[in-house]
Formats: C-alpha cells, structure tokens, sequence
C-alpha cells in the first residue's frame, strides 16, 4: 500500500469548500484503489466538487449519474467490464448520505442483495449539503439543518446503515474516518482485495453544515470516534464484527458537539439524551462485537 | 378585506406564502437545487402555524405523501425542480385518474439529463401533456413574475379543488430567485376555514363508504372513467385560459413567449414599439389550456407568429397548432439554461420582421 500519497488522482483545482472532509476521503481512497478505477458519482458534494468537464480535478474516469441511482449504474458499469472480461479495475461508487441512507437505498439493497462487484463508499456528512443543509437520515439527533430549525430540531437518531448492510450478508462493510487516515487506506485495501459488494462508511465532518471552523475537520473527525459517537469496525459477512480502534479516555458528547454550532441551541438536557443514545449504541456494539468476533 | 403594503420577496417565498394563506395544511419536499429556498421557507412557516411539514426521502415518497393527504381532502403542496419532477410523475399520473387537488411546483433547470441549475423551461412538453402515463392533462400555470408566482399559487389551489386535479406552477429558477415587490391583496384564509369536500376519505362512520380509485380493471369502467375526465378536460379548455397581450392590436408580427421568457419578450417587445415596428406580444398564462383561439383570432392581423421559448422547439408545436396554418410559425429557442437579453431577442425579431416587410412589398 502506497502511504505516500505521491500519487495523487485528485488534483488541484477542485471546488470543495475550505475544509471539506469528503475531499480527504476521495484522496485516501483512490490512494490505495489507483488510477484503475471507475468512479460512479450520483447527485452529491462530489458531483461538484470534481469541477466542470474538461477542467475536471480527477485522474480517473467519472460517471455523472443521477440521485438515486450510485449502486446500480456502478453494477451495469461492473456488468459491462465483465462481458469483456476485464478484471482489474475497481468500479467505486461514491455516494453522499442522502444518495446512500435515504434516496439510494433501494439501488443500494438492490446491489448488496445480488453482491454485484463493486465498492461502495458512503461520504457521511451528515445532511444534504450540497442543496443547502437539509437533514437527512443520517443528520444526528438534535441536530439543526435548513429543514429541521431549530425550533424543530431533528428528533429521530441516525439511520443504522451499517446494520442494514450487515443484514445483506454482504463480504465486507467497514466505518472509517478522516483523521485515521491509514486505517481507512487498510480497510479500503481489504475491501479492494475481495470480490462481490463491499461497503464503507466514512465519516467526513463539513466546516460549512456543521457550523465549524474550516480548521477543525480532522479534530472533529477525531472527536467523533473518541466520542464513540461513529465508531471505527469491520463487519465480515454480515456476522463476523472486528473493533477497529478503542477510544481510551472517553470523550464527552459534550465536548465532541461543543464547536458545532448546528448544536448549539440544544439544552444540557437533551445532550445529556445525546450521550445516553451513544452510550447505549455502544453497548450494543461492544456485545455484537464479543459475540461474534472476526 | 384586509389590505397589507407592499413587500419585498422572493420569487420562492412568495410561493411558499401563498400556500400559506391558502389553507395549505401539508407540505411535501426534498432537496433539489434551484427550489431548495422554498423548501426552507416551508420547514419555517408550516411550523410556525402549526401545519405539516415533511421533508421525505425521495420525490417519490413527497408525491406519495400528497396522495394520501389530499385524498383527506387537505390542501397539499410539493415543490421541486426538472429531474425531481419526473420522478414525481408516477404519482403524478396517479392523482389525475383519482381526481386527486393538489398543487406540484416545478422550478424548471437545464436539461435533458442531471443538466445544469440554470433557469430553463425545457419542461413544457412534459407539463403540458400530462407527464406520466395514461389519457390525462393537469392544469399548467406560467407565472412571470413574483406577484405571479403568488397569486397563481393561490388560483392554483382553488382551481385544483373545484376541478379536483393537479395544478402545476411552472416557474424557473430566474423566478425563483428574484425579488421584487409583493402585495397581498387577498384575503388569508385557514385549512380549518375551507369548505367540506364531499367526496374525502375521513372515515364511514355513520354513512356509505366512498371510494377513490385509480386501478379500474373493468375495461368498460375504465373507458368510462377516461370519458369522464375527458369531458373535465373539456370544461377547463373551455373556462380556464389566460394569457396576457401586448400591442398585438394591428400588430404584422406576434412573439409568443411566457414565464421569464415572456419577460425578455416584453422589454424586446417595447423596443420594436418604440421603433414603429408593428410587433405585438402574446403571453399565455395558463399553458394547458393553451390560449388556442386567441392566437387563432389573432391570425387575422399577424402572418407571423415567432415562439421565443427558453427550450427548442416545444411550445412552438402549440402555437402551429393554434393558429391552423393561416399564418407562419417560426422558433427562437435557447436551450440549456441560457437566458438571451432582450437586446438579443430584438435583433432576431427585427431580421424576422424585416424579412417580412421585404416579402410583403415584393
């Protein structure tokens, strides 16, 4: 696996905001997966991000597709590449949260089901961002958005998605983060070692929908999975669990939402609520994890 | 009759109010860019007055959402733009066979494809002939501007609820975004103010079930069915066209254009007037019914008609329809999301109308 990151297939020139998290994601992704790669991009961030054609910022070919549609145009790409028997290019798609937890979903389950060969990367930002900060499935609990105000914030917790994919039995699924940067290449190296539909979830902070600092990506990044609030671990099969990486001296909800000012008009109340979510989330990860280790 | 001062607003916002004091009790989104402001003024305003309020996880699931909440008998909204619209339309489809009120809003962008998010009206064929499958047409309104994109929202609630069928608003994102001026002439009224529908799914307590229903496997019922729908479709052509003129009185020459079009046309339009050129505008408002027998009527000053649309080639289709080949039907189309000027827009009127002049003397 090539660390160095010499070989870069995102060049300058892209138009992601100061501080983009999903733009780390695509470099150490494409990193370990190199130039052999189809990029399948539905409606998200990364749609724009790439910047307009013939000035795009990637070294790889891209495939505009739309909303709803990342898993599936990625198993016809994958279709066709078998029908001519070419073997050794990687067809990722890449798809932001609302593409993968809501409007996606049903291409996604379609392709997990069939375990059609592709690699599927969730850039979790937590909301519709490049429309605007509208929430999505996967917006955390409490948290504000353009649709969900203040006065309204949003009171359901985050879609399980990774326990949705567990449930297709697919070969792989893993959650990684920005700021553990060779833990994410690893795992993307494994899921590029094995065959059929491999998933990950990566969780990418937005300086812009968070209401952060453009500095405190990798920090938040970090926070969250110090937190435990987006932990880091493999699913093999849909039933073997492995912990990536054990948070030592547990982080307080509190102070992981603290620079996020789409928080900031929750009570101490309802982020105590927040840290008994993650705890009891924890919990239920750390039994799954004992009981049916890799 | 409360009067209230002028404001300032946008194009988005003035829909969103709209719906507001027309009772609208459900409002149904998803992202999509350039409609997203009316989206956020919604999640705002519907909360504010203690209404429904649901961003869902599709355009599929927002139209599905105005089906069951219109067969209550609610007055419901959804908005969206080009590439959500045709998502929508299964459901679309749908409420016209079970004769369902709601108001979609469709913020056109470039096409055809992911496109781009440039203001375009590329969707004319789509919304005016119905869109989905089977025999059906909805009500199709082009505001020109925001006042427009008000008061038709308004209109498009009580002509929803009097023909018991989709209304779309076709606007653009130019209209979307722009601000300007704004009075509220009319008078708000609440969902709990809004007369009884007869023919709701509430619950049969105490009297015979209805039914609303779209899957009609008895052919002959189903024959039934389109005729009644048809004839429906009849009454509004013959009730419900607008459209506005602009010296088309005496006028050699007539651009056809509506919406942000409409408005390069005018200024265009005012140019010719001021130059003694004979050249008038026609600016259907309502675009199905299609103002067919004004444009018909007008055959007997104009010989030429030119369709400036911001699409190619689709509302043009219309107007050589309307005018029965007595007069020439010629298109100024400009796809893509690119808005002319109206310096432009002149320039091709004046080569038109000076062929025209040269045709005439020899």
């Amino acid at each position: 696996m090539d660390r160095s990151l010499e070989h870069e297939l995102v060049n300058r020139g892209h138009v992601a905001c100061p501080g983009c998290g999903a733009v780390l994601a695509m470099r150490y992704v494409l990193n370990v997966l190199g130039p052999k790669t189809i990029l399948v991009l539905p409606a998200c961030c990364w749609s724009v991000i790439t910047n307009r054609h013939p000035n795009s910022a990637m070294k790889i070919p891209v495939f505009h597709t739309a909303f709803e549609t990342a898993a599936c145009t990625a198993a016809g790409v994958r279709a066709a590449l078998e029908i001519k028997g070419v073997q050794d290019v990687n067809v990722l798609a890449w798809a932001g949260d609302g593409g993968t937890f809501d409007i996606g979903l049903q291409a996604l389950s379609g392709a997990a089901e069939r375990n059609d060969d592709i690699i599927y990367v969730c850039y979790d930002n937590e909301a519709y961002m490049n429309t605007g900060i509208q929430r999505s499935s996967a917006t955390p609990f409490g948290a504000w958005t353009t649709t969900t105000p203040e006065a309204s914030y949003k009171e359901r917790p985050k879609k399980d998605i990774m326990a949705i994919m567990a449930a297709h039995n697919i070969p792989y699924a893993a959650t990684a983060s920005v700021a553990f940067p060779e833990d994410l290449m690893e795992k993307t190296a494994r899921a590029k070692q094995l065959r059929g539909m491999r998933f990950l979830h990566i969780l990418c902070p937005c300086p812009t929908g968070w209401k952060c600092a453009s500095d405190l990506t990798v920090k938040l990044a970090r926070d969250a999975v110090n937190s435990k609030s987006f932990p880091l671990y493999e699913i093999f099969d849909g039933v073997r669990y492995k912990l990536s990486y054990k948070p030592g001296e547990q982080l307080s909800i509190a102070e992981y939402i603290k620079p996020q000012r789409r928080f900031a008009h929750l009570k101490p109340v309802e982020v105590e609520a927040i840290q008994q979510q993650t705890d009891e989330r924890w919990k239920r990860l750390m039994h799954t994890v004992s009981s049916w280790p890799a | 009759m409360k009067t209230e001062a002028k404001r300032l607003m946008r194009g988005s916002e003035a829909i969103g109010e709209a719906a507001i004091r027309s009772g609208c009790s459900c409002y149904f989104g998803y992202p999509i860019t350039p409609q997203n402001e009316l989206t956020e003024y919604m999640a705002k305003r519907m909360l504010e007055t203690g209404r429904v309020f649901i961003q869902s996880e599709s355009e599929l699931a927002a139209i599905n959402m105005v089906l069951g909440a219109a067969a209550t008998g609610a007055r419901v909204m959804t908005s969206s733009s080009s590439p959500g619209i045709t998502l929508k339309q299964e459901g679309i489809s749908f409420l016209a066979s079970m004769e369902l009120p709601c108001v979609i809003v469709n913020v056109m962008r470039g096409g055809p494809g992911l496109g781009n998010i440039a203001p375009s009206q590329s969707d004319y064929f789509q919304a005016t002939r119905g869109g989905g499958h089977g025999d059906y047409r909805t009500i199709v309104l082009a505001p020109a501007s925001v006042q427009e994109l008000f008061d038709l929202t308004r209109d498009g609630f009580d002509l929803a609820d009097e023909y018991r069928i989709p209304v779309i608003i076709l606007a653009d994102g130019m209209l979307g975004q722009m601000m300007e001026p704004l009075v509220l002439k009319d008078t708000p009224i609440a969902p709990e103010e809004l007369p009884e529908k007869p023919w709701t799914l509430r619950g049969a307590k105490d009297r015979p079930s209805r039914f609303i229903r779209s899957l009609i496997l008895d052919v002959n019922l189903e024959e039934e069915h389109n005729w009644r729908l048809y004839r429906k479709y009849q009454r509004i052509e013959r009730r419900e066209i607008r459209f506005e003129e602009y010296f088309t009185e005496g006028a050699d020459m007539i651009v056809v254009a509506y919406g942000t079009a409409a408005r390069i046309a005018k200024a265009a339009v005012k140019k010719c007037i001021e130059k003694n050129m004979r050249v008038g505008l026609i600016r259907p408002i309502s675009l199905w019914p299609f103002p067919n027998e004004k444009i018909l009527d007008l055959t007997k000053y104009a010989g030429h008609f030119m369709c400036f649309e911001m699409s190619m080639g689709q509302m043009v289709e219309d107007v050589r329809l309307a005018v029965q080949g007595k007069a020439e039907v010629s298109i100024y189309g400009r796809p893509g999301g690119v808005v002319p000027t109206p310096a432009e827009l002149f320039r091709v009127i004046s080569r038109t109308y000076n062929k025209i002049l040269r045709e005439k003397k020899a």
